[in-house]
């Protein structure tokens, strides 16, 4: 009877060993093969206003994902996440509607971020945008 | 536990595991004389597993390119998390990996494991040998160092002392005139998908013809109830009264995987220079050869039989046929004792081997 106290005492001391192991050779795989963080921290942007004409788009990168910034027609900043909001695909420019197109499903924005057609549940995220001198600030 | 139980019976009711468990683990008996040398095999399957994961983990940050290879290589050891964990667990690897092979090799020939009807493990296990000292050689030209960048043209290099098609054998292996970009390509290749998987298969064929032949018993301590082998017909030689593989055996198993470890994990931690040398740490110059490049400790013997032999086909002959013997060893010797003290002969030729491999090594090492 008393062996049989000792064998669960020594299962449990083996199975925390071997649990403990475990643990120790999982953890480095794990920060491993964990994603860098850091990088994709929130900086600000600074993009040269002299760059973007009236009524055309230029694409970046900023905080780990893709933006636009658009020049209206009045002269108006606006900056946007480009990831549309149905399947997370980059949305397009077109010029000549002064509107956004998701080239996946056809989701089509505004100007402004607003969802004019198609299956987008939301609204372009907005970045906020100060333009200071020459130099337009993004975030 | 039930849940588990209740999942067992519903797997065991389809597959039948349980009877490959009674047939494979507690029915599968070794000599009772069995020996801890034996778990060796075991060993090296885990080293073998280990270098796998560890190298399928550097190649989520390795590139394979010349110009990228030494920085992703840095990038490794300095900026990922545990990054030089991994990589000094793949370079230590190697290196504890192929004594325990040697190991192995020396336990198999002492014991005389390889005599008759073991002719065909043996070959498969000195395949698996040649393999493993290829994959080796492959994979030192990835961190595309100036150790590894001249390790490679010296070794590469041996190959045109071959007559006739020796230099255009150089340029094939090499993928040009000089190692450089297409070197590190056609090595990567074979490091990581060719020679893994070829090795990978040889350890199957290797293990079948365990299993089909049966355990060797040794020929020392408690005398063993072993069949005895019958040269005219097949026959699996089977250890009546013997001890059961699990539990008993796979304790030694495990004991053994342990000591490995902890050698392996004592020079990953307290040792991790041991793989590098200097030149490890600099990166390849196609135009500025190090002073003093040398091999890896277990390619030093032949090393410093290339420089012994005033010609460099005479060297590379010895090492052939010496190799070639070694090979065809169970074809030479056919008496059927294995005791090593009644092989006066065979344990002279085994010991004058060692003195000499381990001469010509720290002679290599120190020259």
């Amino acid at each position: 009877m008393d062996s049989e106290g000792r064998r669960k005492f020594l299962g449990v001391c083996l199975a925390g060993t071997a649990a403990a192991a475990a643990v120790a050779a999982g953890y480095p795989v794990f920060r491993y093969l964990a994603p860098r963080s850091g990088a994709t921290g929130l900086q600000k942007l600074v993009i040269s206003a002299a760059d973007l004409h009236e009524g055309e788009a230029k694409f970046f990168e900023y905080g780990g994902s893709s933006a636009v910034l658009i020049k209206t027609k009045g002269g108006e900043m606006v900056a946007l996440s480009a990831v549309c909001t149905h399947l997370g695909c980059i949305v397009q420019w077109v010029k000549e509607q002064q509107h956004f197109l998701c080239p996946c499903h056809g989701g089509q924005f505004a100007i402004d971020g607003t969802v004019l057609a198609g299956p987008p549940p939301k609204p372009l995220a907005r970045i906020p945008v100060t333009v200071t001198g020459g130099n337009i600030t993004i975030g | 536990m039930s849940l588990l139980k209740r999942l067992y019976r519903w797997v065991d009711l389809r597959v039948g595991i349980g009877e490959i468990a009674d047939k494979e683990l507690t029915g599968y008996l070794l000599p009772r004389n069995i020996n801890a040398w034996y778990s060796l095999g075991s060993v090296l399957l885990v080293a073998f597993a280990i270098q796998v994961v560890t190298g399928m983990l550097l190649l989520v940050y390795y590139v394979p390119d010349a110009e990228k290879a030494f920085k992703s290589v840095n990038f490794i050891m300095n900026e990922v998390p545990f990054g030089w964990l991994i990589r000094l667990c793949h370079a230590v690897g190697s290196n504890t990996m192929i004594a325990a092979l040697i190991l192995h090799m020396l336990s198999t020939l002492v014991m005389g494991s390889y005599k008759s009807p073991r002719e065909m493990n043996w070959l498969s296990g000195f395949l698996l040998f040649s393999l493993v000292q290829g994959i080796s050689l492959t994979g030192y030209l990835a961190p595309w160092s100036q150790l590894s960048f001249w390790a490679t043209t010296v070794a590469t290099n041996s190959v045109s002392a071959l007559p006739v098609a020796g230099p255009w054998m150089v340029e094939f292996l090499r993928g040009g005139k000089l190692v450089g970009p297409a070197t590190l390509g056609r090595f990567f290749a074979l490091h990581v998908a060719f020679l893994p998987l070829v090795i990978a298969m040889v350890i199957v064929v290797h293990i079948f013809l365990l299993k089909r032949t049966g355990v060797s018993p040794p020929p020392f301590g408690r005398s063993d109830t072993a069949t005895p082998f019958q040269p005219e017909r097949y026959r699996y030689q089977s250890h009546p009264g013997g001890i059961p593989f699990f539990p008993n055996y796979m304790l030694e198993d495990t004991t053994s995987i342990c000591i490995y470890l902890a050698i392996f994990l004592g020079v990953v931690f307290f040792w991790p220079s041991m793989p590098f040398t200097p030149d490890a740490f600099v990166p390849a110059d196609p135009f500025k050869t190090p002073a003093h490049i040398k091999p890896e400790w277990y390619f030093l013997a032949n090393y410093q039989t290339l420089k012994i032999f005033p010609n460099e086909l005479l060297g590379l002959t010895v090492q052939g046929a010496a190799m070639t013997f070694l090979a065809l060893l169970p074809f030479a010797d056919r008496s059927p004792e294995r005791h090593p003290l009644k092989r006066p002969l065979f344990l002279t030729l085994v010991v004058g081997g060692i003195l000499l491999w381990i001469a010509l090594t720290v002679w290599g090492h120190f020259s």
